[in-house]
Formats: structure tokens, C-alpha cells, sequence
């Protein structure tokens, strides 16, 4: 358990740091979530009153079309260098190497978020900071690179590739989708108070099996 | 195989007999639904594709992790055709319930929960054909595969209590304690029915699809060998 936790911190570290000597992935996610928000604003025709109701709506989809982005990116360095094999003999399970990839994924998709709430804020003048807010939006990121990380590493081996990776993944996001746009919109005050525990029992539910399932399949996805 | 040859027969004349036994039931040994009137006849088979999508859903997730224990690439062809024949009647499921929701909601299309996630499982599905055709390799093929059958799996569930746990306005038949839609006895048997002969019939054609897979993968393979022998006249 000990080596296990350690490769994972190892394997995040390396990713974290090649990220950021490029710093390709994050600025063009960046870059792709700012766009995102400005073509909302006349596809959409924000007016500040339908502004609130679907704000949650908005950050969401921005922040599942930004991730693509980089989910596409995770295992493509290794795919590209043939170092998969070097990793896979590197760590004392499999898992680790799954593990790691979720959770550089979710930290690209939690400092997205960081990013991406002040902008919104700024330029539909509509605070978005708040708790729980971030809480549930941390929760879908969760889900979302828990999914997306076993999806990648299947497509990052087919033909297709970065083609293959949204139409894979976004019919398997539905619960997390509804989870979190239902229980943002009851937060953000656009819905009138509802009960969100359901949706946030069934996203902690989602995350966890995905995430046991994914850990459980891993294996046979990378070892040939 | 020689086992297989003569069960197939077999099935598929059964299915055959039970569809049309079936049929012929709901059109003339049923009553007529009272306030539907004569639309409500398509829930018999509606309901029955719908079973037969989702009980091919859970047979490919079944054979996938056959396939995952034991690498059999028989478990993938069951795997792949458990698939296609569960997304054609899903696909029979959706559109025989937008002929039902027409007359009865006016509308060929509403987002109920119901129906979109029956559809986001369709897409799921439609997803993992696409995957097979984006993999050469047939052993990484049948892994992906049945890893995705696996994963994709958790769709099933979610549509089938979808219409249990959130509003919707799509009927539930059984186990919603307030009854949406009385079925006297008669009805209840011919649904009975219906589901058995969509059952058999999803057997049968579940056989005749990895029977004609494993067909086609063998003959490949035979074109592939004879290729090599070719002399190309170099």
C-alpha cells in the first residue's frame, strides 16, 4: 500500500511537472473555456434574467468540452514514446498508473474551475462563489476524470483516437451531467428549493462504482 | 458447432411460432384499453423490446467478463451480437413508444427522463459498435470491448429505475404500488406472453448473429492465409 501510494505521488508529480514546463494542455483548456463562455453569450442570448438559471448549465458544458481536451492529452505522451511498458513494469500495480491519470485529471479539472467561476463572474456580473457550488462541481470533475481516464486509455489505442473519446464517454456522463446541473441550479438559488440529496447521492454513487470499476478493468485495457 | 446446428433450427421456428401466437393475441384476443382505445396494443410489444434490449445489455456485460476470465474469443462474438441485437430492439422500443406517445401525449417526443435515458443507452451502445471498428487487433478488439460492455452496463440500470425514482410521466407497469395502467388479467397475460416470445426470440437471433460473426472472422482469416501463399508473380 505504502509503494503503491508512493508510485501514485511519483506518477502525479511527473505529470503535473511536464504539464507545467509546456503548459500546453492547461492553456489551451483555458483558452477553449474562455471562447466557450463568449459563444454561450450569443448562441444563448444571455439576458441577465434567464442568465442565472442556467448558468450552472453553462460552466458545466464548458467545463466537459474543456476536459476532452485534456483527457485526450493523458496517455497520448506515453502512448507516442512507447513508455507504457516502462510504467507498467515501474509500478508495484496497475492501478497505480490508472489512479495517478485520474488524479492529474481531476486537478486540471478542479484549477479549470478556479479559473473559469471568477471569469464568469466578471463578465455576466453573477457570483458564483460560493461553497457548495465548488463542492459539487469537484464531485462531477471527480466522475467525470474517473470515466473519462479508462475511456482515454482505450481510445489513446484505436485508430480514431481524440475522434473516438467524446462519443464514447459522454453517453456514460448522463448521471454525472443531470447530478450536477440539477443540484447547481437548486444552489445557485435559479431552481426553487428542492431537495438535492438524491442527485448528490447519486453522483457520490456514480463516482464510486465508476471509480472500483475502472480500478478493477484497467488491467486488461493497457496489458496486452 | 454440430450441437448449435440443430438448436438453431429449432429456435428459430419456436420464436417464429410464439411472435406469431403472440400477434395474433394482442390483435384479436385482448381487450381494448378503455381510455387508449386501440393505440395501447403497441405497449405488448414495446415492453417486450424494451426487456429484450436491456436483457441483451446485461448478457453482453455477462460475456464480456467471460471473455476478461477466461479469453475465449467465442465469449467476444457473444459479447458483439449480444450488443447489435439489444440496440435493434432498443431502437424498436423508442420507436414503438413514440407511436404510443403521439395519440396519448400528443407529442412523438418529450424529454422525460424516461426517454432520454432509454436514448442515452442507445448512444452508449452505438458508442461501443463504433469502438470495435476503431480497433484492428481482434484480442485488443475483444478487450475494449468487453471492458466497454462492462462500463456501458451502468446505463441499463439507470433507465430501467429512471421512471421509479425521478417525475416522469411514463407509465410504470409493475412494482409502482398506485397502478398507472390497469391491466386486468387478460392483458397481463398476453404481456406474459409477448415477453416470452421476445425472449426466445432474442435467443435465437443472439445465435444466428455470433454464429454468422464467427463465420466471418474464420473466412477472413482462411483470405488472409490464402493471400500469403499468393505468388504475385514477382
Amino acid at each position: 500500500m505504502k509503494a503503491w501510494l508512493h508510485s501514485v505521488r511519483v506518477l502525479v508529480w511527473k505529470d503535473l511537472l511536464q504539464e507545467w514546463r509546456s503548459r500546453d494542455i492547461l492553456t489551451s483548456m483555458l483558452a477553449f473555456a474562455v471562447l466557450s463562455l463568449f459563444i454561450f453569450n450569443y448562441a444563448l442570448e444571455l439576458s441577465p434574467i434567464n442568465r442565472a438559471e442556467i448558468a450552472p448549465g453553462v460552466i458545466w458544458v464548458v467545463m466537459v468540452f474543456a476536459g476532452t481536451l485534456g483527457l485526450n492529452r493523458s496517455f497520448t505522451a506515453e502512448q507516442d514514446q512507447g513508455c507504457f511498458e516502462g510504467l507498467m513494469m515501474a509500478v508495484p500495480d496497475l492501478s497505480a498508473i490508472y489512479f495517478a491519470k485520474l488524479l492529474t485529471n481531476l486537478l486540471m479539472m478542479v484549477f479549470l474551475a478556479v479559473l473559469v467561476i471568477p471569469i464568469y463572474s466578471l463578465l455576466y456580473n453573477q457570483s458564483l462563489f460560493n461553497q457548495a457550488f465548488f463542492g459539487v462541481l469537484i464531485l462531477g470533475a471527480w466522475g467525470y476524470s474517473a470515466a473519462g481516464t479508462l475511456i482515454a486509455s482505450m481510445t489513446v489505442q484505436t485508430r480514431m483516437r481524440d475522434l473516438l473519446l467524446p462519443v464514447l464517454l459522454f453517453p456514460l456522463l448522463l448521471p454525472v451531467n443531470m447530478a450536477v446541473v440539477k443540484s447547481c441550479g437548486v444552489i445557485l438559488g435559479s431552481v426553487a428549493g428542492q431537495d438535492i440529496h438524491g442527485w448528490l447521492n447519486l453522483l457520490l454513487v456514480y463516482d464510486i462504482v465508476v471509480t472500483i470499476l475502472s480500478i478493477m478493468v484497467f488491467e486488461y485495457v493497457i496489458q496486452e | 458447432m454440430s450441437s448449435r446446428n440443430k438448436l438453431l433450427p429449432l429456435l428459430s421456428v419456436l420464436a417464429s411460432l410464439l411472435l406469431l401466437f403472440a400477434f395474433l393475441r394482442v390483435l384479436f384476443f385482448t381487450p381494448v384499453e378503455q381510455t387508449m382505445g386501440l393505440v395501447q396494443k403497441v405497449f405488448y410489444f414495446h415492453m417486450s423490446a424494451a426487456w429484450v434490449g436491456m436483457l441483451a445489455f446485461l448478457a453482453a456485460a455477462v460475456f464480456g467478463l467471460l471473455y476478461l476470465s477466461r479469453r475465449d474469443m467465442k465469449w467476444d462474438t457473444l459479447t458483439a451480437a449480444s450488443v447489435e441485437v439489444g440496440l435493434l430492439f432498443t431502437i424498436i422500443c423508442i420507436l414503438s413508444g413514440m407511436i404510443w406517445a403521439r395519440p396519448i401525449w400528443n407529442t412523438w417526443w418529450t424529454w422525460d427522463p424516461r426517454l432520454t435515458t432509454v436514448t442515452i443507452m442507445a448512444f452508449t451502445y452505438i458508442a461501443f459498435i463504433l469502438l470495435r471498428r476503431g480497433v484492428d487487433n481482434p484480442t485488443r478488439r475483444a478487450r475494449f470491448s468487453a471492458v466497454y460492455a462492462v462500463i456501458g452496463f451502468i446505463s441499463v440500470p439507470l433507465t430501467f429505475f429512471s421512471a421509479r425514482l425521478l417525475r416522469t410521466i411514463h407509465p410504470v407497469v409493475f412494482g409502482s404500488g398506485e397502478a398507472d395502467m390497469n391491466l386486468n388479467p387478460q392483458m397481463l397475460g398476453t404481456l406474459f406472453i409477448s415477453l416470452g416470445a421476445f425472449t426466445v426470440l432474442y435467443a435465437a437471433l443472439l445465435l444466428h448473429r455470433s454464429r454468422l460473426m464467427a463465420e466471418q472472422e474464420a473466412l477472413n482469416q482462411q483470405l488472409a492465409a490464402d493471400d500469403s501463399h499468393y505468388d504475385w508473380g514477382e
